[in-house]
């Protein structure tokens, strides 16, 4: 690893860590490091800041907004980012595209790319991000596929989110089908150097249980598990935040609205996590493997793979 | 009420395409034959809007109308589509919002492009009159506005010299490739859906076209002959669709709008593949007509009123994406949405044509 990488990573663990700390009463006892590959001391291991929820159950990840707080395991999966770590290594902005979706929620005072972009440059001091967003209008499937494929050629970003499987939901396109086309395209942005995060589709009460749905769900994390790309779990992290907020104030929308609502403010903040954190994953062949901590709460273990997060007990 | 004709037979075959594969995952989307060529039935819809003004904008004998006319004419038009649009955007919009409503799931919202107008409603709003906000499947007839709004100036060229406005047509396309040009979406980031600077070429082929081919029929006798050719691109477009082969828009050279496979921008592989479809069906109608009978009459029907069955067709075709998803599709469902669908497209030609028929439809008659 080169140093100034290194020193980009460094930069990135110190300000999650002082984020950390602030958003802490108590200091973190959090970031410990160990050695990479190349032998620089970077940093190799993230530890969830140590704060235990009322129920005793994983920690909250307190770096970010109060009411946007999800534990680790049910809002990421993090792999290596090669992209955007070379751009950070390069010294040249990274590009982003986000495509899929560029709401950031009813009246917000700005929308998801620009709050993606704030988020992104605030937790990698000194590095300049440069968001593009773009809509899918009507592609489903393979057909998405192709216009997305477009869509890189047209930007040529360094990273790509994509929010993906809520048109395919709607058009109820075949799970199996749906899971060929998004493995064909990640390994199509992936064999061009370019790094993809995956974004999966909103947990909503009325498709809990929607079989179709929750498969779709499901084959989204899949993909995202075989072809070695950071996932940020919408649906659990909004899962989550749907059992917490159920305190029913008067409200014209109904309570799945006002939830939707969360997700979608809390939507830049998440992915923001797990950009970050993914780029804090050691280089494949260094000798610090990653340290998986199974999750203790067996419901998120049915619902989400065992998260590659390193994670350390809070507790 | 014309005679059925090859124009308005093609165009309601077009609508029943756009129709059909603005339902996708329907399980006759695979019988369209969009699914078997590199462009589709926009395609077709764009050049026959422009072979209409051909037809339009000239008297019974062929002789132009007043220049002025003609204009008047397609301002009149161009104000037709874009209160359509208006209209069919709030219906669709509504229809959305309604439906998330009902079944209290939110997830509905992000329908294709609608979550933007429902977390910025005040931006978008805006968006939706400038016709920069667009939704999935509702954006062709902003493409139609731009592109009949800016007609005159390409008929008025064309009365003077055809060639030079195919060649400033051709020119806008040629620049708009290679420095990617494009209207702004607005809220949002990126492009129309469909590049009027690019689309404008398919409608002034179409306008020319209907020119030549009623002026010099040495050239229909010479494009007859050109029909082995259309086959020829033909199979070669239904073999890169089958087994989606197409270029990877990553490792094209520069200009890669020349080289790519790109709807939004009409690139030269789209339009090659059209005029090949053109080339090789262009004598079909001849041979179909008298055989298909009353499906010649429901097709040309759907033609002679494509602006109103095509703003219906939208709404339709939303509507039955949502009971696809409510009730988890199936063919079943499919052939129910489809067949009322096709129904109610027939019922809206005839109703606009008996409206027309009868000028004040509320009134008792005499």
């Amino acid at each position: 690893m080169a140093l100034p990488q290194a020193a980009a990573l460094l930069a990135a663990s110190l300000t999650l860590a002082v984020s950390a700390a602030a958003a802490l009463a108590d200091p973190p006892a959090a970031a410990s490091r160990g050695p990479v590959s190349s032998g620089l001391t970077g940093p190799a291991t993230v530890v969830s800041p140590p704060k235990t929820t009322p129920s005793g159950s994983e920690a909250l990840d307190v770096s970010l907004s109060p009411e946007c707080r999800v534990p680790g395991s049910k809002l990421y999966t993090l792999a290596r980012l090669g992209a955007v770590k070379l751009a950070l290594k390069e010294k040249r902005p990274v590009r982003v595209l986000t495509v899929g979706g560029s709401s950031a929620g009813l009246g917000a005072s700005a929308t998801y790319p620009v709050k993606l972009e704030t988020a992104l440059e605030r937790s990698l001091p000194n590095v300049d991000v440069v968001v593009e967003s773009r809509g899918m209008q009507g592609e489903i499937a393979s057909g998405a596929a192709e216009r997305l494929r477009n869509m890189v050629a047209e930007l040529e970003p360094d990273l790509v989110i994509w929010q993906v499987g809520t048109h395919d939901a709607l058009a109820r396109v075949d799970a199996d089908v749906f899971a060929t086309a998004l493995a064909e395209t990640v390994q199509w942005i992936k064999g061009h150097e370019i790094d993809v995060v995956l974004v999966n589709p909103v947990y909503t009460a009325s498709l809990a249980d929607d079989e179709y749905y929750t498969s779709l769900v499901r084959k989204v994390q899949e993909v995202a598990e075989h072809e070695g790309v950071p996932l940020v779990q919408r649906y659990e992290a909004m899962r989550y935040l749907s059992g917490l907020s159920q305190k029913g104030e008067g409200h014209l929308l109904g309570s799945q609205f006002r939830l939707n609502e969360l997700g979608l403010r809390c939507m830049a903040e998440h992915v923001t996590r797990a950009i970050t954190l993914s780029l804090l994953q050691a280089d494949p062949g260094a000798p610090l493997a990653p340290v998986i901590v199974p999750p203790r709460d067996a419901a998120a273990k049915a619902a989400s793979p065992p998260p590659s997060i390193l994670v350390r007990p809070g507790d | 009420m014309r005679e059925p004709n090859a124009i308005d037979f093609w165009r309601g075959l077009a609508l029943v395409t756009i129709f059909i594969n603005h339902i996708p995952g329907n399980t006759f989307e695979r019988y369209t034959y969009s699914q078997y060529g590199i462009s589709d039935a926009a395609e077709l819809f764009v050049f026959l809007a422009g072979w209409s003004i051909g037809i339009a904008t000239r008297g019974r004998d062929g002789r132009p109308e007043p220049r002025l006319k003609t204009v008047l004419r397609l301002l009149s038009r161009t104000i037709e589509v874009y209160r359509a649009q208006i209209t069919i955007m709030a219906l669709a919009l509504a229809i959305i919002a309604g439906t998330a409503l009902v079944l209290d799931n939110p997830l509905l919202l992000e329908w294709h492009n609608a979550g933007g107008f429902f977390a910025d409603p005040i931006q978008s709003m805006v968006g939706v009159v400038l016709l920069t906000h667009q939704l999935g499947f509702f954006n062709i007839l902003p493409l139609y506005v731009v592109l009949i709004g800016i007609a005159p100036v390409f008929v008025l060229v064309a009365r003077v010299s055809r060639l030079a406005a195919l060649a400033l047509s051709f020119g806008l396309y040629a620049a708009s490739l290679v420095f990617e040009w494009n209207l702004p979406s607005w809220p949002g980031e990126g492009g129309w859906f469909f590049d009027p600077l690019c689309w404008q070429l398919l409608l002034v082929l179409g306008f020319v076209g209907e020119d030549l081919n009623r002026r010099s029929p040495g050239l229909r006798a010479k494009s007859k002959r050109l029909v082995p050719l259309g086959i020829a691109i033909v199979a070669t477009g239904v073999v890169l669709a089958v087994f989606e082969i197409r270029p990877d828009p990553l490792l094209v050279p520069e200009p890669r709008l020349f080289f790519a496979f790109d709807k939004t921008y009409l690139t030269p592989a789209r339009l090659i593949h059209f005029l090949g479809v053109l080339l090789a069906f262009q004598t079909l109608y001849a041979v179909l007509a008298p055989r298909l009978g009353p499906v010649t009459g429901y097709l040309a029907g759907l033609g002679r009123n494509s602006l109103a069955v095509f703003s219906i067709g939208s709404l339709l075709s939303l509507a039955a994406q949502l009971v696809r998803f409510r009730t988890g599709g199936g063919v079943f469902v499919d052939i129910s949405v489809v067949g009322s669908g096709l129904i109610a497209l027939g019922f809206t030609a005839w109703f606009v044509e008996w409206r027309s028929r009868k000028p004040r439809p509320s009134s008792p008659q005499a």
